[in-house]
C-alpha cells in the first residue's frame, strides 16, 4: 500500500514536470490518489473522523479552485499538504471549544491507536510492549503544540524531508529542524519517563 | 538521523560512538515506526468506513461533485451576504422574477371521452331494474295484494269532524206584550222544534178559526221546569193576574221574541237563541275547559291550624264568560272553617273561560282546594 503510493506520487510528480502545473485537469485522479494521505494527516492531527472528512473535502474544494493558481514550484502532493496544514492550522486557531474538544478526543481515540498496530504476527508480550509505546506516542503527540505535531507527523509519519516540511508549513528549514527535536525530546522523555 | 533531531556536530559524533545512545535512538525509531503503521492503519479504517459511508462518492465523478459545490452562491464573501442581508431585513426579500407562463391545460374530468361501452352498458342494466319494477307490480297476486290494504288517515284535528251536538241548556227565551203587569205563573207549553203559535197567558183571541198548541222552541230531550197549572205562564214566577209581561213579541215575560222568560228568542229562560238560557256546559265534546290565570292560595282557618288539619275541600264551580267563579258549591267538605276559607279563596281566582265554538261561555269545572300544613 505505502510503496504504492510513493510509486503513484512519484508518478505523478514526473508527469507534472514534464507537462508543467497546468496540466491538473484530471481532478478525479488526483482525489483518488491524495485523498488518503490527506485524511490521514488531518485525521492523525484532529483524532475526529468527522471533522478530518470535512477538512479533506474542503482541501480539495480549495485546490480545486486555485488549481490555476498553481505554479508548479513544489509536487501536487507537498501543495495538497500545504492547503491542509493551511486548513488545519485555521481550524485550531478558530475552534471555539478547542479546550473541550481536546478533552474529549483524548478519552475517546487514545485507545483506537494501540489497537491498530498492524503488525500481529509477534509474540503477545512484544505485541503489548509495542502497544504500550504506540500509545505513549500518541499521548506525547496530543501534548505537542500544533506546530510541533504538525511537524511530527509529517515528518515521521507522512515520510516527508525536511525541505518538503519547510514548504508545507512555510516555515524555514532550521524552524523545522527546531520543532521536530523539541517534539522528539517530548516523545523520548514520556517514553523514558513511562519506564 | 532526523531521529536524533537537531543535534549539534559534536553531539552526533559521541552518538555515533556511544553504544547507550544508540540503543536508545534504536529504541525510539523503533516505536516511531510502529506509531507510523499504527496510525497508517487507523486512517486506513477510518476511510473505508466513511467511503462506505458514503456510497455516491464513487458514482459521482470528483470534477463533476466539485462543480457542484463550487455554486458561485455558495461563496459569497462575508460582507455581500451580510449587504443582502440587511437590505431583505429592510426591504424584504427580493420577488422572484416569474419566467413561467401559464398554459391552459384540460379539465381533470374532461381528460376521457365518455365511453359508449360502459355508457350502453349502464343503460342497458337501469332500464332492465326499471322493466323488472314495472313487471312485478303489474302482476295479478300484486295487485291483488295492494287493494286489499285500506290506508286509514288519523286526522290530527278530530274536533272538525265530530257531529255537532244539539245545543243544549242554551238560549233562552222572553216576550210579552208590554203590559205593566210581570208575568205570571204557569207551565211551560210543550216544547217542539218549531213555534207555530206563541204562548200567551192571557187570551186575547178565545175562539181561533184555526187551533194550534202553542209551543216553545226547545229540544225535545231537554227538561223543563214543570208547574201543575192550567194556564200558560212562566213557571218561576210569582202567582198573580194573568199577564204576558212586560215584554214585545209575543210570548210571556220581560223578553224579546216568542218565548217565555226573560231572554231573547222564541225558548224558555234568560239566554239567547234556542233552548234553556243560563245553562252550564261541561267541558269536552267542543267545548275547551276554562284555565287558571290568578290564584289566591287559601287561608288556613285558626281551628284547623291548631288542629294541624290537612285535607282536600272539592268545591262545585261555574266559570261565567267574564271567567269568574259563580255559583260555587261545596261537593267534598272538610269543616273546622276551611270550607268558607276555599270559597273564598276560589272567588278571588280569575279564569280564562272555556269557548264553545270561539265564543266564551259559562262551563262547570270541579275545583280541589288543598289545605295542607307546611
Amino acid at each position: 500500500m505505502e510503496r504504492f503510493e510513493r510509486a503513484a506520487v512519484a508518478r505523478e510528480r514526473c508527469t507534472l514536470g514534464e507537462n508543467g502545473a497546468g496540466e491538473l485537469e484530471d481532478f478525479e485522479a488526483l482525489v483518488r490518489l491524495h485523498r488518503p494521505r490527506i485524511f490521514r494527516f488531518l485525521l492523525a492531527s484532529l483524532r475526529d473522523r468527522e471533522t478530518a472528512e470535512n477538512l479533506t473535502q474542503d482541501c480539495f474544494v480549495r485546490a480545486y479552485q486555485a488549481r490555476g493558481q498553481f505554479r508548479g514550484g513544489a509536487s501536487v502532493a507537498t501543495w495538497l499538504m500545504q492547503i491542509a496544514a493551511n486548513l488545519l492550522r485555521d481550524h485550531e486557531s478558530s475552534g471555539r471549544l478547542r479546550f473541550w474538544r481536546r478533552m474529549l478526543r483524548r478519552e475517546a481515540d487514545v485507545a483506537d491507536l494501540g489497537a491498530a498496530v498492524p503488525d500481529r504476527q509477534q509474540s503477545p508480550e512484544a505485541l503489548a510492549a509495542i502497544e504500550e509505546q504506540v500509545r505513549s506516542i500518541w499521548r506525547a503527540a496530543a501534548d505537542l503544540p500544533t506546530r510541533q505535531r504538525t511537524v511530527f507527523l509529517l515528518r515521521f509519519v507522512e515520510d516527508m524531508d525536511l525541505l518538503e516540511i519547510a514548504a508545507v508549513t512555510g516555515m524555514k528549514e532550521g524552524t523545522v529542524k527546531t520543532h521536530l527535536f523539541r517534539a522528539l525530546q517530548a516523545m523520548r522523555a514520556r517514553l523514558e519517563g513511562k519506564k | 538521523m532526523y531521529v536524533i533531531g537537531s543535534l549539534g556536530t559534536e553531539e552526533g559524533q559521541h552518538a555515533e560512538g556511544c553504544a547507550d545512545c544508540q540503543a536508545k535512538i534504536a529504541k525510539l525509531a523503533g516505536s516511531l515506526a510502529h506509531f507510523r503503521g499504527a496510525v497508517r492503519e487507523w486512517s486506513d479504517r477510518a476511510g473505508a468506513q466513511s467511503r462506505a459511508a458514503e456510497p455516491r462518492f464513487g458514482v459521482i465523478p470528483a470534477a463533476d461533485h466539485l462543480e457542484r459545490l463550487l455554486l458561485p452562491s455558495l461563496e459569497t464573501p462575508w460582507y455581500r451576504s451580510l449587504w443582502s442581508g440587511l437590505r431583505d431585513m429592510v426591504d424584504g426579500p427580493a420577488l422572484l422574477d416569474v419566467t413561467a407562463r401559464p398554459v391552459l391545460v384540460r379539465e381533470i374530468w374532461g381528460q376521457y371521452k365518455p365511453r359508449k361501452r360502459s355508457f350502453v352498458m349502464s343503460l342497458a342494466v337501469q332500464a332492465t331494474m326499471l322493466g323488472g319494477l314495472v313487471w312485478a307490480f303489474s302482476t295479478n297476486a300484486v295487485q291483488r295484494q295492494v287493494k286489499q290494504v285500506a290506508t286509514l288517515i288519523l286526522p290530527a284535528d278530530v274536533d272538525a269532524y265530530i257531529p255537532k251536538m244539539a245545543p243544549q241548556k242554551q238560549g233562552g227565551g222572553g216576550g210579552g206584550d208590554h203590559s205593566p203587569l210581570p208575568a205570571s205563573k204557569g207551565r211551560l207549553p210543550k216544547a217542539a222544534l218549531k213555534q207555530f203559535s206563541l204562548p200567551t197567558a192571557v187570551v186575547n183571541n178565545p175562539n181561533p178559526r184555526l187551533t194550534m198548541e202553542p209551543s216553545i222552541i226547545v229540544p225535545p230531550d231537554v227538561a223543563l221546569p214543570q208547574v201543575n197549572m192550567a194556564q200558560y205562564g212562566d213557571p218561576l214566577a210569582k202567582i198573580g193576574p194573568p199577564s204576558n209581561g212586560p215584554g214585545s213579541g209575543g210570548g210571556i215575560g220581560s223578553g224579546v221574541g216568542g218565548g217565555v222568560g226573560s231572554g231573547h228568542g222564541g225558548s224558555y229562560g234568560p239566554g239567547d237563541g234556542i233552548g234553556i238560557g243560563g245553562g252550564v256546559f261541561q267541558a269536552g265534546g267542543g267545548v275547551t275547559a276554562p284555565t287558571l290565570l290568578f290564584k289566591v292560595e287559601p287561608e288556613y282557618s285558626e281551628e284547623a291550624r291548631k288542629a294541624k288539619f290537612q285535607g282536600t275541600v272539592l268545591l262545585y264551580v261555574e266559570v261565567d264568560p267574564s271567567g269568574r267563579a259563580r255559583n260555587i258549591r261545596v261537593v267534598q267538605s272538610m269543616g273546622l272553617g276551611l270550607d268558607e276559607k276555599a270559597i273564598e279563596a276560589v272567588k278571588k281566582w280569575k279564569f280564562a273561560p272555556g269557548k264553545k265554538d270561539g265564543k266564551p261561555v259559562t262551563v262547570a269545572a270541579t275545583i280541589e282546594v288543598n289545605f295542607r300544613l307546611l
